[in-house]
């Protein structure tokens, strides 16, 4: 019964991955392909995708820093009104001296999303074209959504608190004391002590 | 009695009565909490009754509301807008962004304490405050009018090198006009 369901899904990952090399696909749930591509390949996926398979539209474009791998991943949301299936369309892209190229001419919209990941990722995009500064105004730090960036340690250096409310302190002990759960690892560096 | 500089004479008292219930806010949104404007001067939680109504220009209006988080980039233009305010002119805070930074406390891209950069006569808080609590602050102003104490531009006039340093320390491009009182 779900075979049936998920055809048109796993047709797509098999034709994607005979066409390009090194193309892992993979069919994440209904209506959602997901497939990893190197970086070079990435225009003529895309166009592959836009022209010959039907998935015209441009949903979004997004960027995640993984500093444990040293690599930033760079995600393409693509949709088919005529299948109603989405396609993710994921690359990995080196840290140091990071580039890839430019999409402008297969849809506008990616003008505007690329120039947000440069600005706060720090990425060039080979024949971009757009300002500088997009949405920061005379900003000379390092992009700012990078994961090395420390936002606690910018804000006590350039801004101060009121004094006197430091009793309002740590909320989530406060939270502990009351309801005796345990705050994971990963959250305690949030804490405003 | 008469000569005293300090004491309330009928003219003063005169002028404060008219002054506070006509307030003109600017309609300018800053911040997030911009959206609680709209409710509080339609017919439901009606505004108009106490002589709040907006107006379009700064040269025209006399309340500046600071409605919510202040980023950097909208610092600049607010100080420009305050400045060609004139007087007498007022400033309210709306929310716990202008208080002590709020939700907003760990951002590379806002301002903390708002009374550094601009001198504030009333705070609302809350995130973002009912209508009711936003009348509620502007008769709140509206008392400090009538005591006289309402006095956030004669103070910025006269620590005017205090407010400027405070600036410049975060809007890094200063390319603004030099006002002479």
């Amino acid at each position: 019964m779900t075979d049936k369901i998920l055809e048109k899904e796993q047709q797509l990952v098999q034709l994607l991955e005979q066409t390009f090399k090194n193309c892992t696909g993979k069919v994440v749930r209904e209506r959602r392909v997901s497939v990893s591509v190197e970086k070079e390949l990435i225009p003529s996926v895309l166009s592959y995708a836009k022209s010959q398979l039907g998935y015209i539209h441009l949903s979004h474009m997004s960027c995640v820093d993984w500093i444990e791998k040293n690599k930033f991943e760079i995600i393409y949301i693509l949709w088919s009104p005529a299948d109603k299936v989405q396609l993710f369309v994921k690359t990995m892209v080196n840290r140091e001296n990071a580039e890839i190229d430019n999409i402008d001419m297969i849809w506008k919209q990616a003008n505007t999303y690329e120039r947000e990941i440069r600005e706060m990722y720090g990425i060039q995009f080979n024949g971009l074209v757009g300002a500088q500064e997009f949405i920061l105004e005379d900003w000379e730090d390092m992009p700012p959504m990078r994961r090395d960036f420390d936002t606690i340690e910018f804000v006590d250096d350039n801004f101060t608190f009121r004094k006197g409310r430091e009793d309002a302190g740590n909320v989530r002990e406060e939270i502990i004391k009351r309801s005796g759960e345990e705050i994971p690892d990963f959250a305690k560096k949030y804490s405003r002590d | 009695m008469i000569n005293d500089k300090n004491s309330r004479k009928i003219a003063d008292i005169i002028q404060d009565f008219s002054r506070k219930h006509s307030l003109f806010m600017l309609a300018y949104g800053t911040g997030c909490g911009a959206i609680e404007i709209p409710p509080t001067t339609t017919s439901r939680y009606d505004a108009e009754r106490f002589g709040i109504r907006g107006m379009a220009t700064p040269r025209q209006a006399d309340v500046l509301l600071i409605t919510g988080y202040l980023a950097t980039k909208t610092l600049k233009r607010v100080i420009r807008a305050y400045e060609q305010m004139q007087d007498p002119k007022y400033v309210i805070g709306f929310g716990s962004c202008t208080i002590n930074g709020g939700m907003y406390w760990d951002s590379y891209n806002t301002v903390k304490i708002l009374s550094d950069y601009i001198p504030v006569d009333v705070y609302i808080n809350g995130c973002m405050p009912r209508p009711e609590a936003v009348i509620t602050g502007f008769i709140e102003l509206q008392n400090l009018i009538k005591e006289g104490k309402a006095n956030g531009a004669e103070q910025y006039k006269e620590n005017l090198e205090w407010y400027r340093e405070n600036q410049r320390k975060v809007i890094k491009n200063w390319k603004m006009p030099d006002y002479n009182w």
